[in-house]
């Protein structure tokens, strides 16, 4: 066997580069080949799982059991006519029928039919974020908002939990792009359970303080995300004390503290919004 | 003593195989890819899955480079491995994010990094290029088991003293030795688990072998 010594290498002939060109390139084309035909094979099941993972998600926020049916509704805006679109199905269906309901953007609604799920949205139409709607009996049981808010760098996006009242359930952060051991502990259970038990009109006045977070109302919180046996009894003695006082922001990331309490507030005051022009609409559905 | 890279006479599979989870075992051995070894090791089922995406990683990238071996022109060979590797590890990375998304969810950062892992590209290097088909696929095979059985066994090594389970199944009230699983830990882990692979194979050559040559551990 040779040891590659390190000597001058002689120029490249012409014939050389373009063997060099041709092979990178057919290495390249072949892997791309390779890597399209893994991905049709997988991403079915990438999105099935996915898909798999945000229902349980959605059931563990709202608590809800087997019987419960869901709905999930997508909004979009159709800047042609100047409407907004909504379209409802049951939840994870593949086929069947959905409802869409337009409303003009002063709350008149300008039209209503039923159509097949897979129907796609309209080329121009911009997605303007889903909800989901849990039922139990027809009548809705909690819904489950996404939302979104500037965060520090980048968009935070939220699921906001509620209950049939729009006092929240619960709250998780999908996606952030925070300061890792800053920004990004919003997203600790501590933190984000602060929401849970506040009453729509509280969120709506809610504010942010730097008050360094009393140690029975960290650790009420933390047994309550847990699912500990005596979580909600604790932190319903406590919150009684808390909830006319503001969120207690994460240390050094004031910022991101109030664009996700913005963002909690704004998402409720949203939907309370929506839910009233669409309720009438979903007869038959819930 | 014999290793593959000092020719002898043509290896079977079987020395092959061997020669990857003990004489050149890629962690234990050669040192390589120790970061990723540390990363991830905090529990078996973490080592696991990212030990077995190597091994297939490392088997299909051999096989490829010992079947192109003859139209990569020896100045690009390496970006041409990288390439290999690259589309391998994300093939691997698709599939594992499609049917085991729980534990993708913990691990898919680290498995994307396989590309970067010096083991694989310096066995296409020093093997699967210049070797036939067959001994290329079971040295192949035989760097991924040993790269595997590295991990899995610091794995729960960690995962017991530092979280007192295994596997996930909780064997010991609270956390006996948390210093283990944080990274510090990974490193003296790593460090005492060399010394008892040592150990054992030195003694299993019953002492005849001497001191085994040092070899430097200079990889991601």
């Amino acid at each position: 066997m040779s040891l590659n010594v390190i000597q001058p290498r002689p120029r490249l002939t012409r014939r050389e580069l373009a063997s060099i060109v041709l092979s990178m390139s057919a290495a390249c084309l072949v892997g791309a080949a390779v890597l399209g035909l893994v991905y049709l094979g997988t991403d079915r099941y990438r999105r099935a799982s996915a898909a798999a993972a945000e229902r349980a998600a959605i059931g563990e926020m709202l608590g809800l059991d087997a019987g419960a049916r869901l709905l999930e509704v997508r909004q979009y805006l159709v800047p042609g006519r100047r409407q907004i679109a909504y379209r409802v199905a049951p939840y994870g269906a593949a086929s069947g029928p959905a409802r869409e309901v337009r409303f003009a953007f002063d709350g008149a609604v300008s039209g209503e039919r039923d159509l097949p799920v897979a129907t796609p949205p309209g080329r121009e139409w911009r997605s303007l974020g889903r909800m989901f709607v849990a039922a139990r009996a027809g009548r809705p049981a909690g819904f489950v908002v996404q939302g979104e808010t500037r965060g520090y760098k980048a968009t935070i996006r939220l699921f906001v939990a509620m209950r049939p009242d729009f006092a929240i359930a619960d709250m998780r952060v999908i996606e952030a792009q925070e300061d890792p051991g800053l920004g990004a502990e919003v997203a600790q259970p501590w933190f984000r359970e602060q929401y849970v038990g506040r009453t729509a009109e509280e969120i709506a006045r809610l504010d942010v303080t730097r008050d360094p977070m009393p140690e029975d109302w960290k650790a009420a919180l933390v047994a309550l995300a847990r699912r500990a046996p005596d979580g909600p009894a604790r932190h319903g003695a406590l919150l009684r004390r808390e909830r006319t006082r503001p969120i207690y922001a994460v240390t050094g990331a004031t910022i991101s503290s109030r664009a996700v309490t913005e963002g909690v507030r704004r998402t409720v005051d949203h939907f309370r919004r929506r839910w009233w022009l669409l309720a009438p609409h979903l007869e038959g559905l819930l | 003593m014999s290793t593959v890279l000092h020719p002898g006479p043509r290896p079977g599979a079987w020395q092959l195989i061997r020669n990857g989870i003990f004489a050149e075992n890629p962690v234990f051995r050669l040192a390589l890819s120790l970061c990723p070894a540390v990363a991830v090791t905090t529990t078996v089922l973490n080592g696991l899955l990212l030990g077995v995406a190597v091994l297939c990683v490392q088997v299909l990238s051999s096989v490829t480079v010992t079947l192109a071996k003859g139209l990569i022109h020896p100045r690009v060979r390496i970006p041409v491995y990288t390439v290999v590797i690259a589309v391998w590890v994300s093939c691997i990375d698709m599939a594992l994010a499609a049917f085991t998304p729980a534990l993708y969810a913990q691990v898919g950062l680290y498995v994307k990094l396989i590309v970067a892992f010096a083991i694989i590209i310096s066995r296409l290097e020093v093997f699967a290029s210049r070797q036939p088909l067959v001994p290329s696929f079971f040295d192949g095979l035989g760097m991924g088991l040993g790269f595997l059985i590295a991990l899995l066994t610091i794995g729960a090594f960690r995962e017991l003293l530092g979280n007192g389970s295994f596997a996930g199944v909780p064997l010991a009230p609270g956390r006996p030795l948390l210093f283990f699983a944080l990274p510090a830990g990974g490193f003296f882990s790593i460090a005492l688990l060399m010394a008892l692979f040592n150990r054992v194979e030195q003694g299993g050559r019953g002492g005849a072998a001497g001191p085994s040559r040092p070899t430097g551990g200079h990889g991601v």
